[in-house]
């Protein structure tokens, strides 16, 4: 266990509407958020005294979302960042309160992923890109300018090696459609996918097909985080941070080196040791879904099943809300909405709660649950919450 | 016609590779230190943080096996349009084991492309004094 274990928690969870395309700017949908996390906690705005979020220069800023608030705060920070942000973001909190320089910090990520600036949508300037890129020049002039395409030089060789198969990729999409089917407020909802469906879907980019990647929706959602003590006073059963590996990395040169290894690898056994905890204590999970493949690996790296074994894992139905590591539980970013990885973390923290009592969307008597962060092959961090 | 797709840019630490490449020669960076190979160059080897980094050519015989790849079915980037579907494939070297050179596989079906495939680099003119390295499926 670590020094921070149990002493601090989530208190408040919420989000604006989803949509395809919201008609308003980030910060009216940051301002929905945070007000519905806000009131979730049972707080007040005045109550926050730091402000943090993280962007793809496509967002409002902390300091702007104060102040529409109607608060002054003590401290703000906007970072550049995408997947592990959210885990990064609440290891920062927790210092800063540690440190006694806050006590209460909300954290927020608002776009509009759908109707503003898209990720996967192209439109960027290829020089830009090459620039902006770390090796830039030898991936853009080959039309490599997606993660889909960067991340499946990974998924090719580890499918190669570990006999994971396109089957074993749709068993992902399918687990968590499913879930998607039992949350109105998913982008899926209302449309199931079967194996057979996702097998006669053509690739967009193999060995993915548009399936395999995750949607794009504008929204905002926010996280508060205080102290185990503070958390007492909330509306809210706290759910209690018990362990962290925030933010790790792995070179990036690895792209032209080492497809074997991802900063996950690192990741895992810090934020165990951290806890406390193993694999096996874990009872629901929001592993980060920005492409199905993704998530296999990560449960190798987070030991659900042992290398070899991670497909077989997922088609016997383990990330099924009966299965063994019921997983992205309200549908996650291929099937729910995409905020970069905060909407899986909404979702378990209501799963800990047992906010859905006795309805077909709560996993019985979960009470440890992990969230997984991946910014690409390169950057990851996790955390491990309780009950 | 002109070239469409984008043309490398080169910098302070790529260029080298680059001009190497105008002249159909693959070059990579070497650190004097710890003797690996450091690619994507940089100003610092990823391997141990030397500065001390020279370049070796390699010439213009570069054969490989395919580690890895993908094949895009949709265009990602301006310029591609008539390169669909698109091989984007990982390359080991024959001779320098711990680096992979990202490129095209050109002039192939997408289904003759698998893991394990030999393949040779040639060079694309693509303006009257940029080439670019590419990859050619040769068994
Ligand atoms: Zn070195």
């Amino acid at each position: 266990m670590s020094k921070i274990t149990d002493r601090y928690a989530i208190v408040g969870v919420g989000e604006s509407e989803r949509s395809k395309n919201s008609g308003v700017t980030p910060l009216h949908l940051a301002l929905d958020a945070a007000k519905a996390a806000i009131s979730d906690a049972g707080l007040a705005a005045k109550d926050i005294d730091g402000f943090m979020s993280y962007n793809e220069n496509d967002s409002c800023t902390s300091h702007q979302l104060a102040t529409n608030l109607g608060v002054r705060p003590k401290y703000v920070k906007d970072i550049l960042g995408g997947g592990s942000s959210t885990e990064l973001l609440i290891a920062d909190a927790i210092s800063l309160i540690e440190s006694g320089e806050l006590n209460t910090v909300l954290i927020f990520r608002s776009m509009n992923g759908r109707s503003g600036s898209r990720m996967g949508g192209g439109g960027w300037d290829s020089n830009m890109l090459q620039q902006n890129i770390d090796g830039g020049s030898y991936i853009i002039p080959y039309g490599a300018a997606s993660p889909g395409q960067w991340f499946g030089l990974f998924a090719t060789r580890h499918m190669y090696e570990t006999g994971i198969t396109q089957e074993h990729l749709g068993h992902v999409c399918v687990s968590f459609y499913e879930y998607a089917q039992r949350n109105p407020k998913a982008f899926f909802h209302g449309k199931p996918l079967t194996i057979d469906d996702y097998l006669n879907t053509p690739h967009l980019s193999y060995p993915f097909t548009k399936h395999d990647f995750c949607l794009e929706s504008d929204e905002a959602n926010a996280i508060i985080v205080t102290t185990a003590e503070r958390a007492r006073d909330c509306k809210q059963k706290p759910v209690y941070v018990m362990g962290m590996s925030s933010r790790q990395c792995h070179p990036h040169s690895h792209y032209w080196s080492d497809l074997s290894q991802v900063a996950s690898d690192y990741v895992a056994p810090e934020v165990y040791r951290s806890a406390g905890v193993k694999p096996e204590d874990i009872d629901v999970a929001s592993i980060y879904d920005c492409f199905s493949w993704v998530v296999l690996r990560q449960l190798e790296a987070f030991g659900f099943a042992p290398r070899g074994e991670v497909g077989d894992f997922v088609a016997e139905g383990n990330l099924r809300i009966d299965g063994k590591l019921p997983t992205n539980t309200a549908g996650g970013m291929l099937s729910e909405g995409y905020t970069h990885g905060m909407n899986n973390v909404l979702e378990i923290v209501r799963q800990l709660r047992h906010q859905y009592g006795a309805t077909d969307r709560q996993v019985n008597n979960c009470e440890i649950g992990i969230s997984t962060g991946w910014a690409g092959p390169d950057i990851a961090g996790a955390m491990i919450l309780r009950n | 016609m002109t070239y469409q797709k984008p043309i490398p840019l080169k910098n302070i630490d790529n260029a080298p590779y680059w001009d190497a490449a105008d002249h159909h020669e693959l070059k990579l960076q070497k650190c004097s230190d710890c003797s690996n190979y450091n690619h994507p160059p940089g100003p610092g080897c990823a391997k141990c943080g030397s500065t001390n980094l020279t370049w070796e050519n390699f010439g213009g015989d570069v054969e490989g096996k395919v580690y890895s790849y993908i094949i895009s079915y949709r265009p990602f980037l301006p310029g591609f349009q008539n390169d669909i579907p698109l091989v984007i494939a990982q390359v080991e070297l024959d001779n320098v084991k711990d680096v992979r050179i990202i490129a095209n596989i050109i002039d192939c079906e997408a289904k003759e492309v698998e893991i394990g495939k030999t393949v040779k680099m040639v060079w694309e003119d693509i303006t009257d004094d940029r080439a670019l390295p590419q990859w050619k499926i040769i068994e």
